[in-house]
C-alpha cells in the first residue's frame, strides 16, 4: 500500500511542478493584461480591463490583425501546394531521395531567422526578381522558414498508410492520376497536412525576427505591434499577447472543428448510402 | 497466339537482373503460379504483366494486342496485393464500388455488382465497415472483391495469403480457386508458398535467381522435377551426392556412407558414366518397416530413428545412416510401430529415386 502511494507521489510531483513551470508564465501574462498595477506588490492592485480597451481601440490593431492572418494563411497554403506534391512523389518515386530530403528539411533549424532574411534580401533585392520587402517575398521565407513543419507531419502520414501500394491499388482499378491523388491519397494523408497547416499557421502569426527584417514597418505584424507595446506599456503587451493566444488557440479550433464536421459528414453520408444499399439488398433476399 | 503472351521478357534494377528471358504462354480461363524464393524475380514478372514495371526488352500480348508499355490503369487487369491495400478513408462497400465508378457504371448498376461481388466473397454483411474494423481474412476477400468487380480481364495476385494465419490462408486458397473456376478468369498467382501453389494452380513456374526453371503442371513439378532446385524446392526431399556408375542399369555408387542404390536406368544421354550425381527422393517414397521383415525392394538399409514428429495426417521420422540424415514420412495411425532408437529398415523403389546431374546442385540457396 505504502510502495503504492510513493510510487503515485513521484509522478504526481514530477508532473505537477512540469505544469507550474510551464503555465506561470502565461497565467501571469493573463493576470498582468488585467491588473491596475503589478509592480509593487506580489498580488496585483485592482483589475481592470482598460488594457484590452486601449488595445481595441488603436486603428493599428485590426491592420496589423488582418495582415499576420493573410500571412498565416497564405503561407500554409503555399506550403501544402509545394511541400505535399513533392514529398508525394519523392516517395513514390525517388525512395533514394528522401534520406536528402530528411536533410533538406532540418536546413531551416540550422540557419537563423537573421541569416535567412538577410540571405534572401540579397538575392532579391536586385533584377529581375524585385520581390525584396514585399509580402510576397515574405510569405516565400516563411515557406522555406516553415519547411519541417509541414513536411515531416505530410512524411509521417504517407509512411503510415504504403501510400505506393495504394496507388497502385488505384491505378489498376482504371483511376487516373488526378482521381488517384484527389480520391485516395489526399483523404488518407489529410491529418499531416492539418497539423502541419495548424503548426505553420501558429507559427506564422507570432513570427517577429524575419519579418521585421524583411518588410519591417512596410507591412505591420501583429507581433510588431505587439513589440512596439512592449516598450510603451508591458500591460498593454500583455493584452496583445493574451489576444494572440485566444487568436492561435480559436484558429485552432475552428480548424478542427470544420475537418471533424467535414470528416463526419463525409463518412456520414457513406456510410448512409452504404447502409441504404445494404438495407435495401437485404430486404431483395428476403 | 495465346491469350496472354510474355515473350522474352527482361527487367534489370541498378545492373542487379531481376527477370531474364522470360517466356509465358496463359491460355483464357487458366490459373497459373509463379513459384519461388524470394528474389528469384516473380513478383517482378506480375508487375511487368500488371503495368508497374516496363520490360527493359520483350514483349507482352494480351488477346493479340501488345500491351508492354500501356499504362497500368488501361489495362484492365484486377490486382490484388499481399497488404490488401484497401483503402482506408472508404467503407468496404465503397473500396468495391471505386472502379465501378470510374467505369462510370449508374447507380443501380454499381448497387447490384457490389451486393452481388460482397456475396460472392461471403462479406455481405460488413460493407459498412472501414478496413480497420476488418480481419486480415476479411480485408482480402474485400481486396478481391475489388479486384473482380471490373471483370478484369486477367486476375493478378501477389502473395496475397501471405499476411494471414494458417487456417484463414488455406481457407481462402480454397476460395480463390472456386470463385476463379466459377468466373472462369485468367488468373496469375505469385507465392512462395510451394504446398499454395501445388494445391491451386493448373500450371506452376518455377524460378530461381531471374529465370524460369520448370513449367508444368503440379503433378509434373512434384513427380518429374527438372532440375535439382525445383525437387528441392518443391517439397521435402531426401539428397544422396554420388557417382554415376552404370547409367543403362541406373546404378549410382553413393560417396557417403558408401552404398549402391539402384535407381531406373538412365538412357537419355544426358548424364555418363562417371557423372557427379544426386539421388533424390521424397519422404513419402521410403517405406519403413522392423528389422526381422523381408523386404523386397532393391533398396533397402538398416538406419536409427532419432526423432518422431507428429505433423498431422504425417509423422515425420529422422533416421540416422551413420551420420547421414534421412528423412521418412509415415501415416500418423502407424506411428505407434516405431520407437526411437530403434534400429530399423527402409527401402525404396527404383522408380522412386531421381537422379539429377550435380552441375546445378552446388548452390543450394532456397
Amino acid at each position: 500500500m505504502a510502495a503504492v502511494k510513493k510510487n503515485s507521489f513521484i509522478p504526481g510531483l514530477v508532473i505537477g511542478s512540469f505544469l507550474f513551470y510551464m503555465l506561470i508564465p502565461i497565467l501571469a501574462t493573463y493576470v498582468f493584461s488585467i491588473a491596475n498595477r503589478w509592480d509593487r506588490s506580489i498580488l496585483p492592485e485592482g483589475l481592470t480591463l482598460e488594457w484590452y480597451k486601449v488595445a481595441f481601440a488603436d486603428p493599428w490593431f485590426f491592420i496589423v490583425f488582418k495582415h499576420s492572418l493573410i500571412l498565416s494563411i497564405t503561407t500554409v497554403f503555399a506550403s501544402v501546394i509545394i511541400i505535399v506534391p513533392t514529398a508525394y512523389w519523392v516517395h513514390l518515386r525517388n525512395p533514394k531521395a528522401r534520406p536528402l530530403f530528411d536533410l533538406i528539411s532540418t536546413i531551416p533549424f540550422a540557419i537563423p531567422g537573421v541569416v535567412l532574411s538577410l540571405g534572401l534580401i540579397r538575392l532579391y533585392a536586385r533584377p529581375p526578381l524585385m520581390l525584396a520587402r514585399t509580402p510576397a517575398m515574405l510569405v516565400a521565407a516563411y515557406v522555406i522558414f516553415t519547411m519541417p513543419f509541414m513536411y515531416r507531419p505530410v512524411v509521417n502520414s504517407l509512411e503510415a498508410v504504403n501510400i505506393r501500394v495504394l496507388t497502385e491499388a488505384a491505378q489498376s482499378l482504371g483511376s487516373s492520376w488526378l482521381r488517384t491523388i484527389t480520391q485516395v491519397i489526399l483523404p488518407n494523408i489529410l491529418p499531416g497536412i492539418l497539423s502541419g497547416g495548424l503548426l505553420v499557421f501558429a507559427i506564422i502569426f507570432g513570427e517577429f525576427t524575419i519579418a521585421t527584417f524583411l518588410v519591417g514597418a512596410r507591412y505591420k505584424t501583429f507581433p510588431m505591434q505587439l513589440v512596439y507595446y512592449t516598450r510603451r506599456d508591458g500591460r498593454i503587451a500583455s493584452a496583445y499577447s493574451v489576444i494572440s493566444f485566444t487568436i492561435a488557440w480559436v484558429s485552432s479550433l475552428i480548424i478542427i472543428w470544420v475537418v471533424a464536421w467535414g470528416a463526419k459528414r463525409t463518412s456520414a453520408r457513406n456510410s448512409q448510402s452504404t447502409k441504404d444499399l445494404t438495407t435495401a439488398s437485404t430486404g431483395d433476399q428476403r | 497466339m495465346s491469350y496472354l503472351d510474355l515473350i522474352h521478357l527482361d527487367k534489370a534494377f541498378d545492373e542487379a537482373i531481376a527477370v531474364r528471358d522470360f517466356n509465358l504462354q496463359v491460355e483464357q480461363g487458366e490459373f497459373v503460379s509463379l513459384l519461388g524464393p524470394s528474389g528469384c524475380g516473380k513478383t517482378t514478372t506480375l508487375r511487368m504483366v500488371a503495368g508497374f514495371e516496363t520490360p527493359d526488352t520483350g514483349s507482352i500480348f494480351l488477346s493479340g494486342k501488345d500491351i508492354t508499355s500501356m499504362p497500368p490503369n488501361r489495362r484492365g487487369m484486377g490486382m490484388v496485393f499481399q497488404s490488401y491495400a484497401l483503402f482506408p478513408n472508404m467503407t468496404a462497400w465503397n473500396n468495391v464500388a471505386f472502379g465501378l465508378r470510374i467505369a462510370r457504371l449508374s447507380t443501380s448498376e454499381i448497387k447490384t455488382r457490389v451486393t452481388e461481388l460482397l456475396d460472392l466473397v461471403g462479406l455481405s454483411d460488413v460493407g459498412h465497415k472501414y478496413s480497420n474494423e476488418l480481419s486480415g481474412g476479411q480485408q482480402q476477400r474485400v481486396a478481391l472483391a475489388r479486384a473482380l468487380a471490373n471483370e478484369p480481364k486477367v486476375l493478378l495476385l501477389d502473395e496475397p495469403l501471405s499476411a494471414l494465419d494458417a487456417v484463414v490462408r488455406v481457407s481462402l486458397r480454397h476460395e480463390i480457386r472456386r470463385i476463379q473456376t466459377a468466373l472462369g478468369i485468367t488468373t496469375i498467382y505469385v507465392t512462395h508458398d510451394q504446398e499454395e501453389a501445388l494445391s491451386i494452380s493448373d500450371r506452376v513456374v518455377v524460378m530461381r535467381r531471374a529465370v524460369i526453371e520448370q513449367i508444368g503442371t503440379p503433378e509434373e513439378i512434384y513427380v518429374q522435377p527438372d532440375t535439382h532446385f525445383v525437387a528441392t524446392f518443391v517439397g521435402t526431399i531426401n539428397q544422396f551426392p554420388g557417382i554415376l556408375v552404370d547409367a543403362p542399369r541406373g546404378l549410382v555408387t553413393n560417396i557417403s556412407p558408401n552404398w549402391t542404390i539402384s535407381a531406373q536406368p538412365i538412357t537419355d544421354g544426358k548424364l555418363k558414366n562417371g557423372d557427379a550425381v544426386t539421388v533424390l527422393i521424397r519422404p513419402d517414397e521410403i517405406h519403413l518397416s522392423h528389422i526381422e521383415t523381408v523386404v523386397n525392394e532393391e533398396n533397402s538399409l538398416t538406419a536409427v530413428v532419432k526423432s518422431i514428429t507428429l505433423l498431422g495426417a504425417v509423422t515425420r521420422l529422422n533416421l540416422d545412416l551413420d551420420g547421414h540424415p534421412i528423412i521418412v514420412d509415415i501415416k500418423t495411425v502407424d506411428r505407434g510401430r516405431f520407437f526411437l532408437d530403434e534400429h530399423v529398415q527402409f527401402s525404396f523403389t527404383r522408380e522412386a529415386c531421381s537422379v539429377m546431374s550435380d552441375i546445378d546442385t552446388v548452390s543450394n540457396d532456397i
